[in-house]
């Protein structure tokens, strides 16, 4: 019973995430008079396979095994469901009679419809073969992945993006620095403060202080207060000093919803 | 087919126009969604890498969910700036990272679960956040397009993301070598079969690794 749930949810939300990759992915190509939606490398990935079914097919499939390998080990598609394979073999399904890329690839509709297939099959295939595999096989799976994992999201990725924020100029450096310190303080981990702080350091590099950057200064410094807030990390901070918080934050808290001991 | 098509009739075709994206968002923001209700219920099926999935297991399990939730809103945030003023949303970050694992997050963080424990409701859910963030990039995208000829240091947070990605195969090996001997032994070979063959090497640790744990099995304690 519960395997027929998984296939018959598993092929609506394929359907659904295949539609909307297909149409984006074929916008990307009228970019950026079309809005489109993948990613930046995904353009250049269906740029490289030059027209070619084979080559667009292959690629996919060499994600797919490290996809289904993910799947069943730890229950995550990795991103390349989206990203690469259901775009690379639709492009596959619609050129495989040698048509050129301006007429399928490039064509929201048929790279809609081409993706909402691919996106049933491939979404039902990894969901349905993930759910059968046995327990211990699991127990490996989570033993081995989520300290890995662990160590990835932190320290690793923190540091990885911060240096690259340093060795993109010093606006990107110094405001990666302060947000990414203040990020690990207030979130627990650095990677979107540094994010943000390279967002803002090579928005003014290239733009200057415009009105779009500084909205989006005053947009980032506001998410950080909020999030401070309705963490209680404002009366940490105060204890943290060795003050008394006043109480009058103490009781905006609890009118909030948010009980501070 | 752009040669075919001129700028005036782009924007009235339905596949081309600016009103419509939202709708190709909400489609892909409802199975995204709906991806992540599957691996609330049943542990299969989030559309993310193990990295980031590992975030809200980790909420899952009673740590709390504060790391996927800012990790993922503020790559929402991020994207939908980047994805407006670039012409291109990179639904990486923005939908399946901001919208698959840190609404969810925000969500059973503040103690609301029935969005994500319900299929119908994950689906309307991730819809309409769908709806939203489309009209959200089509409305700045109107307001600043020709204003700003930045990428916001796009390249340089894709070529870090990239960067990391490289790092899970070796601290795969790392870990799979802590687990176990046997574990070890298979992800260590798995791992240098996949680099001889050009494969990434995360995948070989992976599968070299429960290859041997069928056979070897260790527990959950």
């Amino acid at each position: 019973m519960e395997f027929f749930a998984i296939v018959f949810k598993s092929m609506i939300i394929g359907a659904a995430v295949g539609f909307g990759v297909g149409a984006g992915a074929a916008r990307m190509f009228h970019a950026p008079k079309v809005q489109g939606m993948g990613a930046f490398r995904t353009l250049g990935e269906l740029n490289a396979c030059a027209g070619d079914a084979a080559s667009h097919f292959s690629f996919g499939l060499g994600f797919f095994f490290n996809a289904w390998a993910s799947s069943v080990g730890a229950g995550a598609f990795t991103q390349d469901v989206d990203h690469r394979i259901i775009p690379n073999w639709a492009a596959a399904v619609l050129m495989r009679k040698g048509k050129r890329p301006e007429d399928t690839l490039h064509h929201p509709k048929k790279m809609a419809i081409a993706g909402a297939i691919i996106g049933v099959l491939v979404v039902t295939f990894l969901n349905s073969t993930a759910s059968a595999i046995p327990e211990s096989l699991q127990a490996t799976a989570i033993k081995v992945l989520v300290p890995a994992a662990n160590l990835l999201i932190n320290p690793v990725m923190p540091v990885i993006f911060w240096l690259a924020a340093l060795d993109a100029g010093k606006r990107s450096g110094v405001w990666g620095t302060i947000f990414g310190g203040a990020a690990h303080l207030i979130m627990g981990n650095a990677v979107p403060g540094v994010v943000l702080g390279i967002l803002i350091g090579k928005g003014v590099d290239d733009s200057g202080w415009s009105k779009v950057t500084k909205t989006m200064l005053t947009a980032v410094i506001l998410l950080f207060v909020l999030s401070a807030f309705f963490r209680g990390f404002d009366i940490e901070l105060i204890r943290g000093f060795h003050m008394d918080a006043p109480e009058w934050l103490i009781d905006l808290h609890k009118m909030i919803g948010l009980e501070v001991e | 087919m752009s040669e075919q098509v001129n700028e005036q009739s782009l924007n009235d075709s339905f596949w081309y126009a600016d009103w419509s994206f939202p709708i190709f968002v909400a489609l892909l923001s409802a199975g995204i969604f709906a991806g992540t209700h599957m691996y609330y219920v049943y542990h299969i099926g989030a559309f993310n890498d193990v990295a980031i999935v590992a975030m809200l297991e980790a909420g899952i399990q009673g740590a709390g969910y504060g790391a996927a939730a800012a990790f993922g809103a503020s790559f929402l945030f991020a994207r939908i700036l980047e994805g407006s003023l670039v012409g291109i949303l990179d639904i990486g970050g923005s939908l399946q990272t901001g919208l698959g694992i840190g609404v969810p997050a925000l969500l059973l963080g503040a103690g609301i679960t029935a969005p994500v424990e319900s299929f119908t409701l994950s689906l309307i859910t991730g819809g309409l956040l769908g709806v939203l963030i489309g009209y959200a990039i089509i409305g700045i995208r109107k307001f600043t397009v020709g204003k700003s000829n930045s990428t916001f240091g796009a390249d340089i947070m894709m070529g870090a993301g990239n960067a990391s990605g490289r790092f899970l195969g070796p601290l795969i090996v790392i870990s799979a070598a802590s687990a176990s001997i046997p574990i070890g032994i298979g992800s260590i070979a798995g791992a240098a079969i996949f680099y001889a063959w050009k494969k990434p090497v995360a995948g070989g640790a992976i599968l070299g690794a429960m290859l041997f744990g069928a056979f070897f099995p260790v527990s959950l304690e």
